[in-house]
């Protein structure tokens, strides 16, 4: 279960503090339903998946999470340029307390990724597919309650998806699944509810089809 | 659900074997470097200086004299501004929650001083074999020098973390400031060298009483300046982690929203 409570964020910038990007967001989410966020560009539907994953936080307001909260998937982030896909592995593991079966689980990153070779060069030499592929498995690798998705499914060549989908639709059946995507199916397919952003607020919809008529029509034709 | 010291100690040991990689084999030579860099200054000023101040010291080698003195500074400066960077080149990693700015820094800080340590003991046993006689007649007092430089090191680099965060210009003028430093910590002349009233002032410097200590923990001829003590160094050191501490507190949401 994961409590949204009144939370408002903006940044600071270099010019004095920004517009406010949240505005009072309320909702609960609770176990095991899978959520899709929309909303336009901008509207802070990243900025929310930060906070509830806790890499950032409100400005006012309060969230709880009383279950295992994966960081955002597919972020760009967390990577580390000039250390190998191994030591990258090697050092997640490593913060989520996985020393004891740290081989099996690099055995298992490394056959997600398929990354060959290039596992053990630096990252930075990596090409943005095959960062993303790491990326992806890294999240598969460990369980969580629930998992945050920031536009994840669009990476990877053709096979790399194929394979990501099936994964991705396994992991929506046994955990929670907080998900940013512009794919109108990719939502229907793997979300129930809904949470709709517009100006600052947060509208929850059972049916993840009600928060996409409202995200539709608010858009000026 | 991990309890809170679980999760601080598998970050700490990740961050710390991260840390150690990149900085071991950075380079094809990157871990000689760590050895080659005091080493290189150390020679440079012993023969810049070695024979000039020859007999400055009643009694105490000049090229010993020179070399726990750079030592001591290089441990403090080392600690200060590679920790300061801590926050900004780890800043990939934030993307995990468990890791906060102020670990790095910690780690980072730890890093330094541990590979000082083993740097130090290398150079010094390099120099004994060269027929000098480095054998500190009080190691306690040298240890305790020693470490208290390396605590100024990281309450500096604590504070100056979070600085160059909130004001990338901050980098720049530590870099400036630690030239002035060098020549100002009496890394080539005792504190008793310079003159009064100047010496009062020079004294404000925490890592002249750094120094001047950890000579007199090497040193049984020398007689380090009255007002120099470890007390001013470890409270300086106090002040300045609770410091930087603190300001990590304050700052450290808006140093991982970045």
């Amino acid at each position: 279960m994961i409590i949204v409570d009144d939370v408002h964020k903006r940044y600071s910038g270099e010019h004095g503090p920004s517009r406010w990007v949240l505005q009072g967001v309320s909702f609960t989410i609770p176990p095991r339903v899978n959520v899709g966020l929309v909303g336009r560009n901008g509207a802070g539907k990243s900025t929310l998946l930060r906070l509830i994953g806790g890499i950032d936080t409100p400005t006012r307001g309060r969230i709880e999470r009383q279950c295992r909260v994966s960081w955002p998937m597919g972020f760009g982030g967390g990577l580390q340029g000039s250390l190998t896909g191994r030591q990258n592995a090697k050092f997640v593991c490593r913060i989520h307390g996985h020393d004891d079966a740290l081989a099996d689980r690099l055995a298992y990153i490394n056959d997600f990724a398929n990354l060959g070779d290039y596992f053990d060069q630096p990252v930075k030499t990596y090409s943005s597919g095959m960062k993303s592929r790491l990326q992806f498995a890294l999240s598969m690798a460990f369980d969580f309650d629930v998992y945050i998705s920031d536009e994840v499914t669009a990476t990877g060549d053709v096979a790399f998806k194929n394979k990501a989908a099936a994964a991705f639709r396994n992991l929506a059946d046994r955990a929670g699944l907080i998900m940013v995507s512009h794919g109108e199916g990719t939502l229907r397919q793997f979300c129930s509810a809904g949470i709709w952003l517009h100006e600052g607020c947060a509208h929850w919809f059972d049916d993840i089809g009600d928060a996409l008529k409202h995200y539709k029509e608010s858009i000026p034709a | 659900m991990r309890s809170h010291w679980n999760v601080q100690k598998s970050v700490a040991s990740a961050l710390f074997l991260r840390e150690a990689i990149t900085r071991l084999s950075a380079s094809r030579i990157a871990w000689v470097w760590i050895l080659l860099e005091p080493l290189a200054h150390v020679i440079f000023l012993m023969t810049m200086f070695g024979f000039v101040f020859h007999r400055m010291v009643h009694g105490v080698e000049g090229g010993v004299f020179i070399m726990t003195g750079l030592l001591g500074f290089i441990i403090a400066r080392n600690t200060a501004t590679r920790s300061a960077g801590a926050v900004s080149a780890n800043a990939a990693l934030f993307a995990y929650r468990q890791v906060l700015p102020v670990d790095t820094v910690l780690v980072r800080a730890a890093l330094e001083g541990f590979l000082m340590l083993i740097s130090t003991l290398v150079l010094l046993a390099g120099a004994a074999l060269a027929g000098f006689n480095v054998a500190p007649h009080d190691p306690l007092t040298a240890l305790a020098a020693f470490s208290g430089l390396w605590l100024c090191g990281l309450g500096l680099g604590l504070m100056l973390s979070v600085a160059a965060e909130l004001l990338p210009e901050v980098n720049k003028l530590v870099n400036i400031a630690f030239i002035p430093l060098y020549f100002i910590s009496g890394v080539m002349v005792p504190a008793m060298a310079i003159p009064q009233p100047y010496r009062q002032w020079a004294l404000f410097n925490p890592f002249l009483h750094g120094l001047e200590m950890l000579r007199a923990g090497f040193f049984v001829q020398f007689h380090p300046a009255p007002e120099a003590g470890l007390s001013y160094l470890y409270g300086f050191a106090l002040v300045a982690i609770f410091l930087g501490l603190a300001l990590h507190v304050r700052y450290a949401g808006r140093m991982v929203a970045q």
